[in-house]
């Protein structure tokens, strides 16, 4: 295995939330290290730091300590992060409520100066590719949670990252809605030949993935379980 | 609990209460200003109108009552400081002999001047020469007779000996109309002229001269200074006046009538408040609406999370009374907030504008004013901040709730029924009725104590305003619905590649950008009908005092003088004098009917005195004074005399002018040539204006009545000092400045200046505020969305792009429809108060300095409103998105 086999390298990595003794320290430490094709789940309770973790690995926030880098993918400059070539799913609600599912599954290509209307048919692949070209038209207003989260990965798939992360993509929903949900996000990331790594706080969702980490109270316990392919 | 949700309110969301409360404050500070501007303005009405009358009452002693009887009734009643007997004899003509020759007058008057009138009423004679309280010429008897101080006078009584006295002096009598009127006879029976022939007598001299003639020749006239307090309020003031002069009357059981001269001062007065109060309404209630509905949109636009505020508290247990009981502290926070912050914009405002914090009015009116405006905030805040919170309580969930962005969106309930479309022809049928003829905005019938105001003709530029508003709503949201290839074509420049995703969302965001558009728009009409309104004021009071005066300085020289136009070079020698123009006034027969003629030199009279087309009728100025010059035997009559002689153009008309040297009459050819209404220093009734060459060629005479003066529009005032100095008494000086202040009514004195520096200034901020506040508010509650964007891969830039082109799309609409609505907004209410201009405006005046400006600080408001949005992400995105 080659370092460029390592697409997200986190030393020692920490967040601290505000100064003094009000201050939060979100993440300890984490040394956490994704490589193509790893299908990884980090998995703890509410408030252990699992949503900060993803946010450092995916450049959206520095971390306040130690140091996270890309050495697998394209970095504009050392300090900045490859954005075009991560997927993050988002926690919460993430679709632009004024732009359609097709519009808003083209907008991270449409950023990246692809010409709008190439953009948005590889958004209607992508939508085909998940089953949910059917909503291509309708407004986020007019979307139930799974569409919703079905969409936002969607997104993803268009921009075609080699990374995706995912926080708690099937959070809010019932089992059955959330096995679905990882079903599709576990085939686009197939399709895409991408690494995974999903966080949850619902152990059965951690199963269905090869590499388990668990989370603690800002702190990343050391591995356990089946440890993935080896080569 | 309660203390505790209005910390976190003012901690947590201290931006939106700030703006909300700002906008209560704007219209706080208006309704404070105004207000106080009205109340100080109308008791300076009042003094104005007391101090205006020479003698407060002419109380005329009818025959058969003892004048004596009288003048004790008089005196015992309230409120009279000084009353005096003056005797008024008619006398059958004046000689007197100077030089060789006996000059003679017609009929005219004796007067019988008790000890100390003149201290008791100073104004009422003007001491021109001689020695004051003897025997007084009035200046035209004294030309006339070619008399001075020193000579001897022979007065004629009908029916007795010839009486002759020694002249002591020559007086004016500034205020001989009042004077010398009919006592208890309507107005419209009044003489039309004092009479040309006075003299004034001392008490003594004149029962002298009486004694022999028959008692009924001489009438008795007790003169009435008053000092009773008068209430600040015209009207007030003059019912309690009128009040007091019948009840002098009823007292004297008909011995007496009272010729009211401060009541019909008051009179006028009163219709000038009236007026003021219009102006008062018509351009402050809009300011405050304006105000009123900015606050609304900026506390609407974060109505989203404050019904999941409310929603959380409700799923907490909260019970909704207790939800509607933080609404109310909420609104009574921001209300009380934003009133107290308006008054103190108000003082300063007043500060600025008149020097005192209260804008002159008493302590207590501008404490009341003070109050009713906090009031109003109140009622404001509660309105905007209450009612939608009463409206999300009643919806089931907060899902249920309306939403800002939508597809399917069912237009509102006005758009289906065309309410715009209703109010824009109502407007329109008010409008027809309120400009016809017969209609008078403010009815003050004679001789009835009240006045009353057509209010509903505020109705036509009410609903043009609001619908027209309606109207660019309909058309906004049209237009962003349908024209997203255009959007995406205008984007471009701003949004580059993303041109077509900012159209998408400016399509689905058509309403809230429908409603922002329309405030703007609203805001900017509103400053640019006010400022018109005013200009044209301004235009029209300035072309009144013009119209009177002739030109900045106007030289008239007496009656009977010689001096022809060569005169002019002489005053042209003054420094400050820019060119002197002659005027020759003459008097013509037109058929039997004597009437004022002028004779103009055509090509240059407009270059010292403004002629507006308004002065004539059927034809520009530019194009008659052509006519007179083209063809010098050209008149231009009175519409009056038109229909008297059934003229059509080119009619001969035959008039009769006094041949110089003979003094005789003569007929000399004129051809009718057009209608004037109006000219500098002409009378208000009839008269006629004619070529000067051909007037000086039929006469055989040159002679100028005045010289027209004009000063390049400045210095008035030093010209006129240093002509008067030149001329000393051989001519009379006046100048724009005094009669500006003489001619206008109390309304064009009070100057509407005032009024103006409020509004305008209030109309700036709220146009800045319409444009600007709004926005930021509106891209603020769209955080997250910006946020998505960045985190998705956005730069800088393209977010900067996507806010610029909302601004440019409010700013572009807002810009177009404000200044139609502003244009058509000025037409009709200065067609409207057409009552308040004299004369009446031909055209309407722009302030293009003061719309640039206005439209530039609102372009700025927006423009820097979007980059510094842009620019205060002051947390990372990612943290906005953690936020639900
Ligand atoms: N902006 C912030 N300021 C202060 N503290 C923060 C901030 N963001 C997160 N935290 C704190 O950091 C800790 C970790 O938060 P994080 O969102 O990473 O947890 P999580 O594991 O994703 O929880 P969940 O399963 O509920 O999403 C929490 O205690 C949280 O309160
Ligand atoms: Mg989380």
């Amino acid at each position: 295995m080659t370092s460029a086999d390592v697409l997200v390298d986190a030393r020692d990595a920490a967040r601290t939330y505000g100064r003094g003794p009000t201050a939060v320290v979100a993440v300890h430490g984490a040394t956490f290290q994704v490589r193509a094709g790893d299908r990884t789940a980090v998995v703890g309770p509410s408030g252990s730091g699992k949503s900060t973790l993803l946010h450092l690995l995916a450049g959206l926030e520095r971390p306040s300590g130690g140091r996270v880098s890309w050495p697998g993918l394209d970095t504009p400059s050392a300090e900045s992060a490859p954005i075009h070539q991560i997927g993050v799913v988002f926690q919460g609600p993430s679709l632009i409520p004024a732009l359609d599912v097709v519009e808003n599954t083209a907008l991270p290509l449409v950023l990246a100066g692809v010409p709008e209307g190439q953009a948005q048919r590889r958004a209607q692949a992508s939508l085909h590719d998940l089953g949910i070209a059917g909503l291509a038209r309708r407004l986020p207003e007019e979307l139930s949670g799974g569409q919703a989260q079905r969409v936002a990965i969607a997104r993803v798939l268009t921009q075609s990252p080699r990374l995706v992360l995912a926080d708690e993509p099937s959070g809010h929903l019932d089992r059955a809605t959330a096995d679905h949900v990882i079903d599709v996000l576990i085939s686009a990331v197939d399709m895409l030949g991408a690494a995974l790594v999903v966080t949850t706080h619902d152990h059965a969702v951690a199963r269905r993935l090869a590499i388990r980490r668990e989370m603690h109270e800002g702190r990343l316990i050391a591995p356990h379980g089946t440890q993935g392919p080896q080569s | 609990m309660i203390i505790t949700w209005a910390a976190g309110l003012i901690r947590r969301r201290s931006g939106r209460l700030a703006a909300t409360a700002l906008g209560i404050a704007l219209a706080v500070a208006l309704a404070a200003a105004l207000g106080s501007f009205l109340t100080a303005s109308k008791s300076t009405m009042t003094a104005r109108a007391a101090r205006s009358v020479a003698v407060d009452w002419q109380v005329e002693v009818q025959a058969g009552t003892d004048p004596a009887t009288v003048l004790r009734s008089v005196r015992t009643s309230p409120g009279v400081r000084t009353a005096l007997p003056v005797g008024f004899a008619r006398t059958s003509g004046f000689q007197a002999r100077a030089g060789g020759s006996v000059q003679s007058t017609g009929p005219g008057t004796a007067l019988g001047m008790p000890d100390g009138y003149s201290s008791a009423f100073p104004q009422e004679i003007r001491q021109l020469t001689g020695t004051p309280a003897g025997v007084e010429l009035a200046q035209q008897t004294a030309a006339n007779l070619h008399a001075a101080p020193g000579d001897t006078v022979t007065i004629t009584l009908p029916g007795a000996p010839e009486t002759r006295v020694k002249v002591d002096g020559v007086v004016d009598l500034p205020q001989a109309d009042s004077l010398f009127q009919k006592v208890g006879a309507p107005p419209q029976s009044q003489p039309t002229a004092p009479p040309d022939n006075v003299i004034l007598l001392p008490a003594a001299a004149f029962s002298r001269l009486t004694g022999a003639a028959g008692a009924t020749a001489v009438t008795t006239q007790i003169h009435v200074a008053r000092n009773a307090r008068l209430p600040s309020d015209p009207a007030a003031a003059y019912t309690a006046v009128t009040g007091a002069a019948h009840n002098l009357e009823v007292r004297s059981a008909g011995g007496a009538l009272v010729g009211d001269n401060i009541g019909a001062a008051l009179g006028a007065a009163r219709e000038d408040a009236l007026y003021a109060q219009i102006l008062f309404l018509f351009l402050g209630a809009p300011g405050v609406t304006l105000a009123a509905l900015l606050t609304a949109a900026v506390a609407g636009s974060g109505a989203d999370r404050r019904r999941g505020e409310q929603a959380l508290l409700r799923t907490r247990g909260l019970a909704p009374r207790k939800v509607g009981t933080l609404a109310v502290i909420e609104a009574l926070l921001i209300g009380t907030a934003g009133g107290l912050l308006g008054l103190g914009l108000a003082a300063v405002a007043g500060r600025a504008a008149f020097g005192t914090a209260s804008f002159g009015a008493t302590a207590t009116s501008a404490a009341l004013w003070s109050g009713t405006a906090f009031a109003l905030g109140l009622a404001v805040a509660l309105l905007v901040v209450l009612v939608p919170a009463i409206r999300d309580l009643r919806a089931a969930t907060v899902a249920q709730a309306r939403r800002s962005v939508g597809r399917r969106d069912r237009s509102p309930l006005w758009m289906r029924y065309g309410l715009d479309i209703v109010m824009l022809a109502g407007s329109l049928l008010v409008f027809r009725a309120s400009s016809g003829n017969n209609y008078a905005l403010v009815l003050a019938p004679e001789g009835v104590a009240s006045i009353s105001v057509s209010y509903w003709a505020f109705l036509g530029p009410g609903l043009l305003w609001l619908g027209s508003a309606l109207v660019l709503w309909r058309l906004t949201a049209f237009a962003l619905r349908h024209g997203r290839g255009l959007l995406t074509r205008l984007a471009r420049p701003l949004t580059g590649t993303l041109a077509g995703t900012a159209a998408a969302g400016i399509n689905r965001r058509r309403r809230p950008l429908a409603r922002s558009v329309v405030l703007f728009a609203l805001a900017l009409s509103f400053a640019a009908s006010t400022a018109t309104f005013n200009a044209t004021y301004r235009q029209q009071a300035e072309a009144d005092a013009q119209l009177t005066n002739g030109a900045d300085v106007t030289v008239t020289e007496p009656p009977g003088a010689a001096t022809g136009p060569e005169g002019a070079s002489a005053l042209a020698a003054v420094s400050g004098v820019h060119h002197v123009e002659p005027i020759q006034h003459r008097f013509a027969y037109v058929g039997s009917d004597l009437q004022d003629l002028y004779g103009v030199r055509p090509t240059s009279v407009g270059s010292v005195t403004a002629l507006q087309d308004a002065y004539f009728a059927g034809d520009t100025a530019h194009d008659l004074m052509a006519a007179l010059k083209a063809r010098p035997d050209s008149l231009l009559v009175s519409a009056e005399t038109v229909r008297d002689f059934q003229l059509a153009p080119g009619d001969l008309i035959n008039l009769r002018l006094p041949y110089a040297r003979t003094g005789a009459l003569r007929t000399v050819p004129f051809h009718f040539a057009g209608v004037v209404k109006e000219f500098p220093t002409a009378p208000k009734d009839s008269f006629l204006v004619a070529n000067a060459a051909y007037v000086a060629k039929s006469t055989g005479s040159a002679a100028v009545g005045a010289f027209l003066v004009d000063t390049g529009g400045t210095h008035q005032k030093q010209v006129g000092d240093r002509l008067r100095s030149q001329l000393g008494t051989t001519a009379t000086v006046t100048d724009i400045t005094r009669t500006r202040n003489a001619v206008g009514s109390s309304l064009t004195s009070v100057d509407l200046s005032g009024l103006t520096r409020i509004e305008l200034f209030f109309a700036v901020l709220l146009a800045a505020g319409a444009g600007g506040i709004v926005l930021v508010l509106g891209l603020a509650e769209r955080r997250r969305t910006f946020a998505i964007t960045t985190v998705l891969g956005a730069g800088r830039r393209q977010v900067r792009g996507l806010m610029l082109s909302e601004a440019a799309v409010t700013a572009a609409g807002g810009l177009l429809g404000g200044a139609l609505i502003g244009w058509a907004l000025s037409q009709m209410l200065v067609k409207v108060l057409t009552g308040v201009f004299d004369p009446p405006p031909s055209a309407v005046a722009v302030p293009w300095a003061y719309l640039a400006l206005t439209g530039g600080v609102a372009l700025a408001a927006i423009a820097s409103a979007a980059l510094g949005s842009a620019r205060s992400f002051s947390r990372p995105a990612v943290e906005e998105l953690r936020e639900l």
